[in-house]
């Protein structure tokens, strides 16, 4: 099948929209509700029950909201800004004020009243929207530092019955100022939407900034566009899909499913009741597309090994056979393989019992799109749920660019965050990218990246040729499969000029059961990386042991050649997702156990490369002037207080032939 | 309601055990739009002042009066269906229950159907059962309890606990509010949680809440007016910052200097 057809089959008719001259969010609002008017849009559950609201609810809403911002003077070029949870009125509020013309500014809900002064003066919002007390308290707390907003609009009244201020108007309140407002201008509404342009700001989205200020990025109705188009040419999705809205608008990723997939499509779009109440919504709704960050996965995953934790042995028991018979059928279709005869007539029973209910617990059971939005979580999280049936794939991308790659197909690396996605060729061209001599990914293609609200300089700086400077290293598989492997500002340059990325390869040889510990090599005076390991005794023992290879000592042991051929192998595992250049060329296994009594670990057990530099300098030496092997003489502290030497032969091994 | 715009009164109340006088012509009036504190030593009668409040005890004079009715010797389920809720130092949940259960329980007297109509399920069963779990699910939501709605009740923490006792209290749509201690073994967190409850109680159910408590520092925070009870007797009434100074209350407790 060429890339063509897969194209064209994802894709199906969702781009005849665009035919028909929908270019913004609330045009797509308004040309959906004509279609699927009775539909279901938006679900939230209130008073316990789940609350449906239409296409046409929720066009009255908005359009009631929005005639109600108009008579407070809101108009096209302002920006609204809006702060809460995920729930319906911030969706609503957000596709008023766009239906006007203005642009959105979303914060992150947790944020303090000083960090909201300065994204409400940067973004020169002239509302803002709040959900609840804790909100409007903040906006309160602040306003006389922003006189531009007038307005602080909120829609969850609890605790402010007696609240009572010039600028504070309840949600309600500005609708029923907008059907007032609406009588005399019976139009009033539709020409504002008509008027709108793709290349209109739709949304201004505050990168969090973890060095300086936070930059205002700018993101246009056809840049959202084109994202959804992206994402489902990827990986196709059903419409009115039940989908859960759980991460926060604030965050670009949200902005493209709930916010603008969910008009696309159409998605159902649901909100949680409380975001404790997140895991059991998740099951009541049938959930069929979730979007959660890393971090929520890992606590899902975290949730399950806690719970089993506490379970009986007998259900732990059962609960560690499923998960095997899951890793051995589910994980090798995942790699492409076909799991044998005998796993695949278990599976089934393994499914029922344990698998399944899992999923069900999770309300994950008919989850058919789960994605992990960032840039990669530990591969081992992405197998746990893959073990128990759930298909969960990552996305990779930029606020400024959209969304880059997704795991495609049923078959995909884990280690990676996924293939390209296609771009819909009317929306821009195909998303092209290179690798710049640092390892920076750049990119180029699509709706393109539309700068940094009123920041000229950073804009230049993030765009200086054409190609937008994502500041990540990623390389790219044979299988066309991306691998990230660290923020251009960690990696560390060989003399050649070549950057490597050495958190990335020390925590993948972690991960191997048999390396303990290891420490990568390689700065501005060499001109390859290479690796200490430190070999883990605990698990290469028994298996030593099984195979009949004697050993005497730790040193023995780490010195053995079979040994040296399996971390070998360990190594090579790693270097496939790394570029030519960042590939490990030689390795020693060290001769003792890195201590920390020795100083060569801190208590927390992390190494200290400084020190082991000084104390290992002749293995380094040895290294890089292309010994195979060397007497090594290492000073070891005893446990009773002594000191002495140890004297070793320690083989210096190479990879695939380098080295010299 | 009452000629005075009392909602709540009693009239010299005097209560005997044998011969251990609990109350001695305690007069008390609850306004309709307050937060009222009675506060005291321990063994200074708070809780008995409560309990004739609401019918538990039967005082051997005096009269209490709801509105414009007396209630001196109605039963408690009498005085609780006409509006006057409280709840309990100790909790009197159904632990087994879950929280919707415990919650519809404080439904018990609006529902009309009986046990038979209610087994075959009835449409108007049916109606009665959307009409008071969404009274319910108000309740859930006022105090914030969602993430626990089907939790078992004997399984949740104490202050969860003592919140749906709240709970099941407000359930009965009362026009009064007894609260007996609602803080007592609380960590500071569950106390302001509950001093917030209280404080919306009146202001946004614009229910009256009569609050016994030993905490001050609640009490000063949340009441508008405070009785302070030493021996059955009221020795003191007035806003808290009047309290605060009033040289009798300081003598009932921290006692008084000894002459040197």
């Amino acid at each position: 099948m060429s890339d063509n057809d897969h194209v064209q089959k994802n894709w199906g008719n969702l781009p005849e929209v665009l035919d028909q001259g929908v270019e913004t969010l609330p045009q797509l609002l308004l040309f959906q509700a004509r279609k699927f008017g009775d539909r279901v849009l938006h679900r939230k559950k209130d008073f316990g029950i789940w609350q449906r609201f239409t296409f046409n609810d929720v066009v009255e809403q908005v359009k009631t909201f929005a005639l109600g911002l108009a008579s407070l003077g809101v108009k096209r070029g302002d920006t609204v800004a809006l702060v809460g949870e995920n729930e319906p009125e911030l969706f609503w509020g957000e596709y008023a004020a766009q239906a006007l013309g203005a642009k959105c500014a979303c914060l992150y809900p947790d944020l303090t009243a000083a960090q909201m002064v300065y994204l409400l003066e940067h973004s020169e919002a002239v509302a803002v929207i709040c959900e609840d007390q804790e909100q409007v308290d903040k906006a309160l707390e602040i306003e006389d530092k922003i006189p531009a907003v007038g307005h602080i609009i909120y829609w969850d009244d609890r605790g402010m019955w007696k609240y009572k201020h010039p600028k504070l108007l309840k949600f309600q309140e500005v609708q029923q100022m907008g059907r007032e407002f609406g009588q005399t201008r019976s139009d009033y509404f539709e020409t504002e939407v008509a008027q709108g342009q793709g290349d209109d700001i739709a949304v201004i989205s505050y990168t969090s900034g973890t060095t300086g200020l936070p930059k205002g990025c700018i993101m246009t109705h056809f840049g959202l566009f084109d994202t959804v188009f992206r994402v489902t040419g990827a990986v196709p999705m059903r419409p009115f899909t039940q989908y859960l809205s759980y991460i926060s608008p604030a965050w670009a990723t949200e902005q493209m499913f709930g916010i603008t997939m969910g008009l696309f499509l159409p998605l159902v779009v649901n909100f949680p009741e409380e975001p404790e109440t997140v895991q059991e919504n998740l099951r009541e709704i049938g959930t069929e597309a979730v979007v959660f960050t890393p971090r929520q996965w890992e606590s899902l995953a975290s949730l399950v090994e806690s719970k089993m934790m506490d379970a009986g042995p007998i259900r732990r028991a059962f609960f560690r056979w499923g998960m095997s018979v899951g890793r051995k059928v589910n994980l090798a279709r995942l790699e492409g393989r076909t799991p044998s005869l005998l796993w695949r007539l278990i599976y089934p029973l393994a499914d029922q019992a344990v698998l399944f209910p899992l999923r069900d617990n999770l309300g994950l059971q008919v989850a058919y799109y789960t994605v992990s939005g960032g840039s990669g979580m530990a591969p081992d999280v992405f197998r746990f749920f893959h073990t128990m049936g759930v298909k969960l794939r990552n996305i990779f991308g930029t606020t400024e660019m959209g969304l880059f790659t997704l795991h495609q197909g049923e078959t995909y690396d884990l280690e990676t965050v996924g293939k390209w996605m296609p771009v819909l060729p009317r929306l821009g061209p195909s998303l092209e990218f290179k690798l710049s001599d640092e390892g920076e990914l750049l990119v180029k293609g699509g709706s393109g990246f539309a700068g940094y609200y009123k920041n000229p300089e950073a804009t230049d700086k993030a765009m200086p040729d054409g190609w937008y400077h994502t500041g990540d290293s990623l390389n790219m598989t044979d299988k066309k499969e991306m691998v990230y492997l660290d923020r251009l500002g960690d990696m560390r340059q060989l003399s050649t000029g070549h950057s490597y990325p050495p958190q990335f390869i020390e925590n993948r040889l972690r991960f191997s059961p048999f390396i303990k510990e290891c420490m990568t090599i390689g700065d501005q005076d060499k001109p390859f990386v290479s690796a200490f390991i430190n070999i883990d005794i605990g698990t290469l023992g028994p298996w030593a042991e099984q195979r009949r290879i004697g050993y005497t000592t730790f040193t023995d042991l780490s010195q053995n050649a079979k040994i040296r051929e399996l971390i070998k192998g360990e190594i090579e595992k790693v270097n496939y997702f790394l570029p030519e250049g960042s590939k490990v060329k030689r390795f020693i296994n060290l001769p003792k156990e890195l201590d920390p009594d020795e100083d060569e670990l801190t208590r927390s057990r992390k190494i200290r490369r400084k020190f082991l530099e000084g104390k290992y300098a002749d293995f380094i030496t040895a290294i890089y002037d292309g010994r195979t092997e060397f007497r090594a003489e290492v000073p070891v502290k005893y446990q009773d207080g002594r000191t002495g030497i140890l004297s070793a032969t320690v083989h210096v091994n190479d990879l695939g032939g380098e080295g010299k | 309601m009452a000629e005075n715009g009392h909602l709540m009164r009693t009239e010299g109340l005097h209560l005997r055990f044998g011969g251990v006088i609990a109350l001695s012509d305690v007069s008390v009036n609850v306004d309709r739009s307050e937060i009222l504190a009675i506060i005291g030593p321990n063994g200074a009668g708070k809780s008995c002042l409560m309990n004739c409040m609401n019918g538990f005890y039967r005082s051997q004079q005096g009269r209490v009066f709801f509105g414009k009715q007396e209630i001196t010797n109605l039963k408690p389920h009498k005085i609780a269906a006409l509006g006057v809720a409280r709840t309990f130092q100790g909790m009197q949940l159904f632990p087994g229950l879950t929280v919707i259960e415990n919650l519809l329980t404080g439904r018990h007297s609006y529902m009309k159907t009986n046990a038979l109509t209610d087994f075959f399920y009835r449409p108007w069963t049916h109606k009665q059962e959307m009409r008071e779990r969404r009274k319910v699910e108000e309740i859930i939501d006022f105090l914030e309890i969602k993430n626990i709605r089907h939790r078992v009740v004997g399984a949740l923490s104490y202050g969860l606990r003592k919140r749906i006792d709240l709970g099941r209290a407000l359930a009965m749509g009362p026009k009064l509010l007894l609260m007996d201690e609602p803080m007592a073994g609380m960590n500071l967190e569950e106390k302001e949680d509950i001093a917030r409850f209280v404080i919306d109680i009146r202001e946004a159910m614009d229910i009256p809440v009569v609050i016994v408590e030993h905490d001050m520092q609640v009490v000063m925070d949340v009441a508008d007016r405070i009785y302070v009870l030493n021996f059955g007797n009221v020795i003191a009434e007035g806003p808290p910052a009047e309290i605060k100074k009033n040289p009798e209350v300081i003598k009932a407790y921290l006692g008084e200097e000894q002459p040197t």
